[in-house]
């Protein structure tokens, strides 16, 4: 394949690079620093203060005390564990129903799913054609037969933020614990668990410029929990398994950088966001951005031209060097319409046409330009192709 | 467009994967894509195609060549263009051969669009035929020449297509699959169903798209065509032209189906010479050659994939309508399935064998 530039990532909402400092921080600990943190000599102890220090710095990013801090796998991890742990320690107490949106992540649909295929009640909650969630929805849904309730920060295709605060007070008034997935929240808004009274919260790492295969819950004293995986005492019983010390420190040191760094972040993706958003849609009149109507983080825009379709779209933008993408990926790698865009309303041809363009640290003001120049010119394609 | 750019079509099997590796040894600009064309869902084991382990195969072999891999999902198109039409053929009491219409349909149009999307000049497939001089030709290999079923394309379309391994014999293409490091699909087998129907039980892709209830899949009259009903089957979408299984014994000659009559839900069958036809009628006939044949000319034919090929003289060619005169009777003309017309080595054209009454040895057959 040609290529007269390096290819520009506009996909940081699905992935993002390792940073430098993050991967300094873990090398110690695949080298000299190879301790198990449960063993008694001096290795773990080495191992265990290491421990200790990232779950201490992880709870400070996060306003939580240190022991309501979870590590685990990943994004999908900490979602499934929410929704079924709490289900699973609330359902013989007369609370026996899940609440969730029709905007969420798979990981807690399908936790959502399974609660109902274990004999639980499932509801989902209407959403507007933004994709926030209706408050009469939410109060007639969340009820004291109510397990938990999960609604994601923010949303991964279109960037939709809910008012979380005010959800997770409303839930707290009702007795019901409350999840949210903030996988694409942190490091874009104001997280502090001490005056949002969320019960439980769930990050990933490599969304933040840590590894693949780390993340963490956030799980607020006091709240019941069925563990998912069972076995050694690791995490206070939570999670058992043997700790991946690397990717922990690499976790903290992310979320460190991220939390010091969100308002700046903020500012320059959202300019670079509002500023492509504005060139495609001066170039293209009739495209529609999805909930743009609400509040989004600045990083995803999410973009449909009508008389185009999101798998030609990719295709002919990745051999252009511009790497993005459309609905949910799946497993054969075919793009299915989004979940998302059908809840909020958006036609199948709409939907279908949607590409999600994702702004990271990695992304400067020349990639817009050049986004602004290629895109325009495959649409205008596409449609004289459609059209003849 | 892109002078050196070509669009691979790969089913994750040997012949478009051996397709792919031989265009990027040439020096081309290659770009690998599997198209999704029907749902796989757990209960259909690993089929020639589509399924979950082709596509992964595809790409493994486009990982090994350094291409990228793209999968396409054109399971709405294919459903409505090869699908549907294949179901109705056969309520229509005719048998259908999707591969046609696939290749019509599906590979040389759709993907071709997309082709035109990422603006590649070429697009190529693991088709055992030839191109030359903005004409088909039959596959070196003739136990694998799958001319059959490519007479259905654009003609415009041929002279951007590539097809690499019409000119090698199956054995030399696993040859190059090995010699490249192919390995996940050197030794695969061979294709030989269709590829939507699960252990080739099409009756049950009938009885899901057009309901159990159909009147294809309903009991009906076996009638011997001398007028005495013989007995009962249990759907005429069973049956093709040609067919024993399924018929009652007893007889002093065996009997075939030689005609399926929708109407009444009738099997017509008779002894073996009244499957024995002198001529043969097409419709929905589509040229690949700038000078059609006329009355007169001199042409082969087949009348099935594998057929050995018949000698035999146009008698007419207009209106999208062809009919040959065939040189020596041929057995079990089929409604639905296509005729393709040589000359020589040319692909020149074919059409859709017509309605069931053409397929007897009275002459001259007119269509309509």
């Amino acid at each position: 394949m040609v290529m007269a530039q390096p290819p520009i990532y506009l996909d940081n909402a699905a992935t993002t690079p390792v940073r430098e400092e993050v991967f300094e921080a873990m090398r110690p600990f695949f080298g000299p620093k190879f301790g198990n943190p449960s063993s008694i000599h001096s290795f773990g102890r080495e191992a265990r203060a290491a421990l200790d220090e990232a779950r201490e710095r992880l709870a400070t990013c996060l306003g939580a005390h240190p022991d309501e801090v979870s590590f685990n796998s990943c994004g999908t991890e900490g979602d499934n564990t929410a929704v079924l742990c709490l289900w699973r320690a609330m359902r013989d107490s007369g609370r026996n129903a899940v609440v969730t949106t029709p905007i969420e992540h798979k990981a807690v649909l399908a936790a959502a799913h399974e609660v109902a295929h274990e004999g639980g009640e499932e509801r989902i909650l209407d959403v507007d054609s933004n994709g926030v969630v209706v408050d009469a929805s939410f109060d007639e849904q969340v009820r004291d037969d109510v397990a938990v309730a999960s609604v994601m920060w923010v949303n991964n295709e279109t960037g939709v933020i809910q008012d979380i605060p005010a959800l997770a007070q409303r839930a707290k008034q009702r007795g019901v614990a409350f999840h949210t997935d903030a996988v694409q929240a942190f490091g874009k808004v104001a997280i502090d668990a001490r005056t949002q009274p969320f019960d439980l919260l769930s990050i990933s790492g490599h969304k933040i410029g840590a590894p693949k295969g780390i993340g963490a819950l956030f799980i607020r004293r006091g709240t019941a929990f069925e563990p998912l995986i069972r076995g050694g005492s690791q995490d206070r019983g939570r999670r058992a398994g043997t700790e991946n010390l690397a990717y922990v420190v690499g976790l903290a040191t992310a979320a460190e950088l991220a939390v010091a760094e969100r308002e700046q972040h903020w500012k320059e993706t959202e300019h670079m966001r509002d500023r492509l958003q504005a060139l495609l849609l001066a170039a293209i009149p009739d495209a529609v951005v999805h909930s743009r109507g609400a509040q989004r983080a600045p990083h995803v825009l999410n973009i449909s031209v009508p008389g185009t379709d999101n798998e030609s779209m990719l295709m002919a933008l990745d051999l252009r060097g511009i790497a993005c993408s459309g609905g949910s990926a799946c497993q054969s790698g075919s793009v299915t319409p989004s979940h998302v865009l059908s809840a909020l309303g958006v036609a199948p041809a709409l939907a279908n046409a949607a590409v999600r363009m994702s702004f990271g640290p990695i992304n400067t003001e020349a990639d817009v330009d050049r986004v602004a120049e290629v895109f325009p010119k495959l649409v205008a394609k596409a449609r004289s192709m459609a059209a003849a | 467009m892109l002078p050196n750019r070509v669009l691979v079509a790969m089913s994750g099997g040997v012949d478009s994967s051996v397709a792919a590796a031989l265009l990027v040894e040439h020096g081309y600009d290659v770009v690998g894509v599997t198209m999704k064309l029907f749902s796989d869902g757990s209960e259909v084991p690993d089929r020639p195609c589509c399924s979950l382990d082709s596509v992964n195969d595809a790409r493994r072999v486009c990982e090994r060549l350094g291409i990228p891999h793209y999968v396409l999902n054109m399971e709405s198109r294919f459903g409505h263009d090869v699908m549907d039409d294949f179901v109705a053929e056969y309520v229509a009491g005719r048998t259908p051969i999707p591969c046609v219409r696939c290749n019509t349909f599906t590979k040389f149009r759709d993907l071709l669009h997309t082709a035109d999307s990422i603006d590649a000049q070429w697009i190529a497939t693991g088709h055992y035929a030839r191109v030359r001089d903005g004409e088909l030709l039959r596959g070196s290999d003739d136990a694998k020449d799958q001319t059959y079923f490519l007479w259905g394309i654009d003609r415009a379309v041929i002279s951007r297509m590539i097809l690499p391994v019409g000119d090698m014999t199956k054995a030399e293409t696993r040859a190059i699959a090995t010699r490249l490091g192919l390995t996940m699909v050197a030794n695969k087998a061979d294709s030989q169903e269709i590829c939507f129907v699960p252990d080739g039980d099409y009756v049950k892709v009938i009885a899901q798209r057009a309901g159990a209830d159909s009147p294809a899949l309903q009991r009906g009259p076996i009638v011997h065509s001398d007028g005495r009903v013989l007995g009962e089957h249990d759907g005429y979408a069973r049956f093709t032209v040609g067919q024993r299984r399924g018929l009652p014994g007893g007889f002093a000659d065996p009997l075939f189906v030689v005609a399926i009559r929708p109407e009444d839900r009738a099997v017509i069958v008779g002894p073996r010479e009244e499957l024995l036809g002198t001529g043969v009628a097409a419709t929905e006939v589509n040229w690949l050659v700038e000078t059609p044949p006329v009355p007169g000319d001199p042409v082969q034919v087949r009348i099935r994939h594998h057929s050995p090929l018949a000698h035999g003289v146009v008698l007419r060619a207009e209106d999208g309508e062809v009919e040959i005169a065939l040189d020596e009777a041929v057995v079990a003309i089929s409604p639905g399935q296509s005729l393709v017309i040589y000359s020589g080595d040319r692909l020149l054209g074919g059409g859709f064998i017509a309605s069931p009454r053409r397929a007897r040895t009275e002459l001259p057959l007119l269509v309509g």
